[in-house]
């Protein structure tokens, strides 16, 4: 297809290459350095998709961020992506890309019926109707309704493309590369400052690719071009297109998106799709620019009406024309700048100024060029319904509320500009309080918050002189206090068209008798009626008027509606527009790929993974693993075909009669060194601690402050001074830091260190009735007999040459140690327990033998020291001291802790000693009874006791002190089932802790 | 991201940091009697309240040292930092 | 009142929409009432509508400092459920269940309660286990509850990550088909107009500058427009309890803290149930317009800032990219903060105070949207008959002193964990 709206002798584009891409299915080509907007634009395409509400047809309004209107369905390299501007995506070989809402086509739309039915459907109809009947919402009407609604696909694949994140520091951030970026980082860098500078686009300047103005003897792009080229050459510059810094956060923290790969055909080997920077400045300089805004007029949303600023920008970066009979409507010298540019490529254009009589030096161009103009002249609405074919005009009066005769005119675009709405995002986000300036009937930003400054026309300076004046000044200023060093740089002689005066009018009356819509919000359909019947229904604040009709709530965030929205209410409210205020920006500045926001956190990596230094060993013994927290543990060790169940029950059945040994390396580790420990202890501890004699270990319990157990482990004395705590695997970080918290805030006076040593030992518990004969085997040269190494006893002690610890504790019940060795040596001891075990016909055992294990004697684990029990409930109120204080200890006063049928732990086994039960079901007393059923309890652990071969359950249960032998129901109406169960101590093998010390 | 001067290690960017809560919160003396209300006052009862607000941060990825941080809860600014040693003045 | 209907919107478009009436009006402040509510928010909207609905009084004024529904309930996530395991929740939650299903008719304002159900996730057997205990003794209270495992969880949302390459697999999960979603702004609008229209004055941009205390009897409430006398005063300010705590002198277990949630650009529907992450903080449901709504961990330090950091954010997509991958292609629109009243146990307070009159509704920590309906009942019934609910019992401020807490997470009283 020829590219019938490309010029030939203008834009920025490489004309020697040329690109071909599909569109809806059929077949176009750019240019590199081509828009998909520009590049469809140059083959006349102006139809590219369908509003959210009514379906109306939609075509190009901007050629940047600000785009509301052209958002397609993107495919690229076999993968496809929702919602991408046009307007925004680089055109690349084999681009394709298909408009969104609307079915079955973007030209034959049936969603269009809305725009037919829209006088039912006004802001809001939604809370007034679908409500019978009672059922029909969920069933009926919202189905329909979310079908209809959302813009493009998502694809449900991985995302093939990787992300990465960057983290820098810089004296000056720039945000924009216009005059204004330009000026201040050309400045601030020749004073030696770190300069990074970021441009959203994929060409530096700004305004200055588009605007006929001459600094320093050069035209405005040319001057743009040989800044950036010294800046390219500057070590302590970082220069970046295609870069958005989208968020300003806390302590001047900004986060900048940078598109790779997006304008390729494929993302290069090792290169990421997006990099996320997070840059800490010291000071940032927003040199953002401005965006132009419309003017409302009817049907000011059909394909074909643009931005003057966006039309200019299509001929002159990328030489092409948006229309051969183009309109422009303006209220300002802007629109004249875009039909001095139509003039000059050989196109007519027809101005029509809603200002009276203005003169201006650009005027006074335009007229000499013979450009014809229409002063008092206003666009009433558009014709045509996908495309523009004409205009109806008319005069306005002064006062702007009576029209003139309307006249229809032949066009085949309009180009509108309603002067200029700095862009304060970054400023507003940064905490500044931005503040009205009724020159430019704009925001603008106010007292800086953090270390901002706003330049240029985002700071509300449309004049090039004073721009570049400002710019050059405040980051002299700026980076000087910073590197202390300045180089006297010269302000270049500037020449620009001398501008006249706007005109404060932004909203085209409604002739009499006409109906049209008036966008304010073309995404989201919000029309001047909308916004009114808000009024009316008395959504007053603006935050009412926004979420009642969803204006600025589209993808392009209000960014060409807010202001005209705010224009209309403080009309009607006859309000100040600062007095209506203005919804606050928060970032994004533009929506921001979820993927380069998480980065390389994906996938196995979301979370670190922990394993043992055995870990290999276990996975080449068909160990298969279970997560706990971040550490992989070894949950059975599959022989053959085994199920969980049956491994597990053997393995714990080999630590009742022989021996096993299970990787405990996972347990938290602290060292705890100084004078003052055992008193440390006796403070963070239940039961007391000042007695425990050199060489010997003790279980402890510790309790948050509010009364509730916190952790449980068992402590050793090392030496005089020094102790080793163990903790549970998941509580390890939160118990140190708890350590930490007391002995550096609570007890400075302690004379204390605590440190973390979980990755310093290996740890194996091996546990068993021929556990010692075991032992005795590994420490030849040691005595580790019942007298010299009792219950609760610890030595050191050589492993073949290797040191090792001994500690003997058991969690199973059965007589165990625990053997550490330096996490180096863990491989070397496992293997060796292994080899020397076989003659005890030992077995690796994994957590679920262990569970079953601890829990047939009645040992607590997680699930019933679930942060929400407290000594007592576990039996564990044994271990509170009564002679002194403790953490937490003034809290189990409480009433509910000392009540008479307080929650404690039992055993229960169910009747025919044959149904297991499920965990987490709960003891009633009636399984019969209506709902809600008071429940007892809830069982918290459970397993087949290879002890006495049934099942066997802990719970905490109400009163359960005075429960044992009786008889209740577990109920698991998840499972569908009811158990009669007698309720039995917890301590069912071995209640007299015998094996321990055999 | 909150960028906190830790009075050990100097400006960290705030996800080396796990924050601690209310510094003015004083853990009554061990082994003295004390009443109900102090004592809820001490585990439960919080001001929280908008403007200046003295906390506890724990620098867990640097020194580990836990220390107190003066910043406005509205506006996220921080005006001063200490050592655990040193006095609220 | 103008009814609301089909009906009356065609008839209305005959007119170009030009004869709707104030959803409500904009009164002045009256020298006095029988009852203030402080807060404009939903639960102090939904108080007026059951003071007035249930309990026929209607000399009420609801004070709100900003614009009505601006704090937390045009704030959150939408998510409503019940599915609580300590008693006291579950029953309160699920007799707001009720109030849910039919309060689009009962307000003649669409609300959108879609019963879409929620799925929390679980990633081992032990947390399957605690989904178990959780979901029986929700079934046991009443409310609906499902187990499902792997292969379930796959039919229902088979966007999830299922494959290998994934740091903590999904296990199963726990169902509750009769959660879902609902409009928040429609609820404080709706319930704001029900309220208005029997009576109850809604006054905004009306800021408590302080209370008239005497003899341990409140009298009236000093504001920016003026003094207002009251015989009852009911607290339900969220984020705001810590100060007004403060101008009546009480210290609260409540911290303020500050929530964030995001919505994804539009897309089409993919997502159709509400899903919650097991291995870390995260819940996601897509809203009719498309948008997928998210939301996970508090900022992490007390904050009244309703501005929040990217390093949580990141945290809370990370959590959710690792459940559901395809979200990785998807842009991150809007971005918004929260001010939650954390209580230090995770459950609110609806409750009496040592005050005379006083009534204190608070602590609802990142849930308090879905009890907007139940609260206001409770609190309504509550003020009403100057004694607690059978329903609010549990909410008991002294609970903090007695110990019989409802911390449904074991977490304590480090609120800015989540």
């Amino acid at each position: 297809m020829s590219q019938n709206y490309r010029l030939q002798n203008i834009g920025l584009i490489n004309r020697d290459k040329k690109i071909s891409f599909k569109f809806n299915g059929k077949n176009y080509f750019g240019y590199e350095g081509d828009t998909l907007a520009s590049a469809l634009l140059a083959n006349g395409v102006h139809l590219v998709g369908r509003s959210f509400k009514y379906h109306r047809p939609r075509g190009f309004f901007g050629a940047g961020v600000d785009e509301p209107y052209a958002v397609v369905q993107l495919y690229r390299n076999g993968e496809t992506e929702p919602n991408i501007k046009a307007t925004e995506q680089e055109l690349f070989e084999g681009l394709e890309a298909k408009s969104v809402n609307c079915w079955p086509s973007v030209n034959f739309d049936v969603g269009a019926i809305n725009n037919f039915l829209n006088i039912f459907l006004p802001a809001g109809f939604y809370y007034k109707t679908f409500m019978w009947p009672k059922s029909f919402w969920y069933k009926v009407y919202e189905p329909f309704i979310r079908k209809a609604a959302g813009l493009g696909v998502a694809s449900t694949e991985h995302d093939k493309e990787r992300y990465e994140h960057k983290y820098e520091y810089c004296d000056l951030l720039i945000a924009g590369s216009g005059p204004s970026g330009l000026a201040s980082a050309y400045t601030a860098a020749k004073n030696g400052a770190r300069v990074i500078l970021a441009e959203e686009k994929p060409r530096f300047g700004g305004s200055l690719l588009t605007s006929d103005v001459n600094i320093g003897n050069q035209s405005g792009k040319d001057w743009a071009e040989s800044i950036i080229s010294e800046l390219k050459e500057m070590p302590n510059v970082t220069i970046k297109n295609r870069s958005q810094i989208f968020g300003y956060y806390d302590h001047n923290m900004l986060v900048m998106s940078e598109k790779v790969s997006d304008h390729l055909p494929q993302t290069k080997k090792f290169h990421p799709n997006k990099r996320l920077w997070y840059i800490r400045a010291k000071e940032v300089l927003i040199s953002s620019g401005s965006i132009e805004r419309p003017i409302v007029f009817g049907n000011n949303d059909t394909p074909g009406v643009m931005l003057s600023s966006a039309a200019k920008e299509y001929l002159k970066v990328y030489g092409v024309l948006v229309g051969k009979n183009p309109l422009v409507f303006t209220n300002n010298d802007s629109g004249y700048e875009t039909a001095i540019e139509f003039k000059k490529n050989g196109i007519d254009p027809i101005v029509l100024d809603s200002r009276k009589n203005p003169s201006g030096e650009i005027i006074d161009e335009a007229i000499n060029l013979g450009i014809k103009i229409k002063f008092s002249y206003v666009v009433v609405a558009a014709q045509g319904y996908k495309k523009v074919k004409s205009a109806d005009i008319a005069g306005i009066s002064e006062d702007k509320k009576q029209l003139g005769k309307i006249e229809n005119i032949k066009c085949d675009c309009i180009c509108v500009s309603g002067f200029w709405t700095p862009t304060i995002h970054l400023a507003s986000q940064s905490g500044n309080k931005t503040k009205f300036n009724e020159e430019i009937d704009a925001f603008v930003p106010g007292k800086s918050k953090q270390k901002e400054t706003t330049l240029g026309a985002a700071n509300g300076i449309f004049s090039l002189q004073n721009t570049l004046k400002t710019s050059f000044k405040a980051a002299n200023e700026i980076s000087k206090k910073i590197t202390k060093k300045e180089n006297e740089i010269s302000i270049p002689n500037v020449v620009e068209k001398k501008s006249s005066k706007h005109d404060k009018f932004w909203c085209v009356p409604l002739p009499k008798g006409k109906n049209y819509k008036r966008f304010l919000d073309f995404q989201n359909d919000v029309a001047v009626t909308d916004i009114e019947l808000a009024l009316r229904e008395g959504y007053r604040s603006i935050e009412h008027v926004k979420r009642y009709t969803t204006l600025g709530m589209a993808t392009d965030q209000g960014k060409t509606s807010n202001l005209n929205g705010l224009q209309l209410v403080s009309e009607i409210e006859n309000k100040v527009v600062p007095a209506v205020g203005h919804t606050t920006f928060r970032p994004p500045y533009s929506p921001v790929s979820i993927g380069a926001i998480v980065g390389r956190e994906i996938g196995k990596h979301s979370k670190p993974t922990r394993k043992s230094p055995m870990h290999s060993w276990h996975e080449k013994n068909n160990a298969v693993f279970v997560d706990a927290g971040v550490w992989l543990r070894p949950r059975y060790y599959k022989i053959g075909n085994e199920t969980l169940f049956e491994a597990s029950k053997r393995e714990a059945k080999n630590v009742r009669t022989n021996v096993g040994v299970c990787d405990v390396t996972t347990l938290g580790k602290i060292d705890i060194k100084g004078p003052d420990s055992a008193e440390f202890l006796n403070r963070i501890y239940t039961n007391a601690w000042l007695k425990l004699p050199i060489g010997k270990a003790r279980y402890g319990v510790m309790l948050r402050e509010d009364g509730i157990v916190m952790d449980d482990g068992t402590t050793t004395r090392i030496s005089e001074n020094h102790y080793h705590m163990t903790t549970t695997t998941a509580q390890a970080a939160n118990v140190l830091s708890h350590l930490e918290y007391y002995l550096q805030l609570v007890w400075p006076e302690l004379n204390v260190n605590v440190v973390s040593t979980t990755e310093q030992w290996a740890g194996a518990a091996i546990a068993g009735p021929k556990s010692r004969a075991l032992l005795q085997k590994l420490f030849p040269k040691d005595n580790v007999s019942n007298e010299n190494l009792p219950f609760m006893g610890y030595m050191e002690a050589d492993l073949f040459g290797t040191e090792a610890r001994i500690f003997r504790i058991s969690f199973s019940g059965e007589l165990a140690y625990e053997v550490n060795v330096k996490s180096d040596s863990g491989n070397y001891m496992w293997e060796k327990i292994i080899e020397l075990g076989q003659e005890f016909k030992i077995q690796p055992y994994g957590t679920e033998a262990l569970s079953t294990l601890r829990i047939e004697m009645g040992h607590v684990a997680g699930s019933e020291l679930d942060g929400r029990t407290i000594p007592y409930d576990n039996a564990l109120d044994g271990l509170i001291s009564k002679k002194k204080d403790f953490i937490g200890k003034r809290s189990l006063q409480r009433a509910a802790f000392v009540a008479a049928d307080r929650q404690r732990i039992v055993g229960v086994v169910p009747l025919d000693k044959k149904t297991t039960i499920p965990e987490g079901s709960h003891l009633v007393k009636d399984s019969n009874a209506p709902l809600p059923n008071p429940k007892l309890g809830y069982i918290s652990a459970s397993c087949w006791s290879v002890e006495h071969d049934n099942p066997f359950s802990l719970a905490i249960l109400k009163d359960g002190k005075n429960m044992i032998g009786k008889k209740l129901f577990v109920m698991s109406p998840l499972k569908n089932k009811i158990i009669p169960v007698e309720i039995v101590s917890s301590h069912y093998v071995d209640p007299k802790g015998e094996r321990v010390r055999s | 991201m909150l960028h906190i001067k830790c009075p050990h290690c100097g400006l960290r960017s705030q996800n080396e940091f796990s924050y601690g809560g209310d510094a003015s919160v004083k853990r009554p003396e061990l082994n003295q009697e004390i009443s109900d209300k102090d004592w809820d006052n001490f585990v439960y009862n919080r001001k929280s309240l908008r403007g200046k607000h003295w906390e506890l941060w724990q620098h867990l990825s640097g020194c580990r040292q836990w220390i107190k941080v003066e910043r406005d809860t509205a506006t996220h600014e921080i005006f001063n930092t200490l050592k655990a040693d040193e006095e609220i003045s | 009142m103008q009814n609301y209907s089909i009906f009356s919107l065609i008839k209305n478009a005959f007119s170009n929409h030009e004869n709707w009436d104030l959803a409500w009006k904009d009164p002045t402040p009256k020298n006095e009432y029988d009852v203030v509510i402080i807060g404009g928010g939903g639960h102090g909207l939904a108080t007026a509508y059951y003071l007035a609905k249930e309990h026929n009084i209607t000399n009420v004024a609801i004070i709100e400092k900003g614009w009505i529904g601006g704090g937390n309930v045009g704030r959150n996530t939408t998510i409503i459920r019940s599915n609580y395991m300590h008693d006291d929740n579950g029953l309160f939650s699920e007799f707001g269940m009720d109030l849910w299903r039919s309060m689009s008719q009962d307000l003649n304002y669409n609300v959108m309660f879609s019963p879409r159900g929620i799925i929390n996730l679980a990633h081992s057997d032990a947390q399957m286990n605690v989904y178990a205990r959780r979901g029986n003794s929700m079934r046991l209270n009443g409310i609906d509850a499902v187990l499902l495992n792997r292969e379930q969880v796959k039919e229902i949302i088979p966007m999830a990550d299922f494959s290998e390459n994934v740091r903590f697999p999904i296990f199963g999960g726990l169902m509750q088909p009769s959660a879902g979603t609902a409009r928040h702004d429609a609820v404080a609008w709706g319930y704001a107009r029900q309220a208005d229209s029997m009576g109850v004055d809604i006054i905004q941009n009306c800021e408590v500058i302080g209370f008239d205390v005497s003899a341990g009897k409140i009298n009236g409430v000093r504001t920016s427009r003026g003094n207002i006398k009251a015989k009852k005063i009911g607290l339900c300010v969220a984020g705001s309890t810590n100060i007004l705590a403060e101008k009546l002198n009480m210290t609260l277990p409540i911290e303020t803290h500050l929530l964030q949630a995001c919505v994804s650009e539009p897309v089409k529907p993919v997502l159709d149930k509400v899903v919650t992450f097991g291995a870390g903080h995260f819940y996601i449901s897509q809203s009719d317009k498309g948008e997928m709504v998210m939301g996970g961990d508090l900022d992490g330090y007390n904050s009244y800032a309703q501005r929040g950091n990217l390093p949580t954010l990141q945290h809370v997509l990370t959590e959710g990219i690792a459940m559901m991958p395809f979200l990785s292609k998807l842009k991150m629109l809007r971005t918004w903060g929260g001010i939650m009243d954390m209580s230090m146990d995770g459950s609110p307070i609806i409750d009496k105070t040592h005050i005379e009159g006083l009534y204190l509704n608070c602590g609802w920590c990142y849930g308090g949207f879905k009890a907007t309906p139940a609260s206001g009942w409770t609190f309504a019934h509550t003020i009403a008959q100057d004694k607690v609910h059978e329903l609010n019992s549990g909410y008991s401020l002294k609970r903090f002193n007695t110990g019989y807490l409802l911390d449904e997470k074991g977490l304590g009283t480090k609120t800015w964990i989540s």
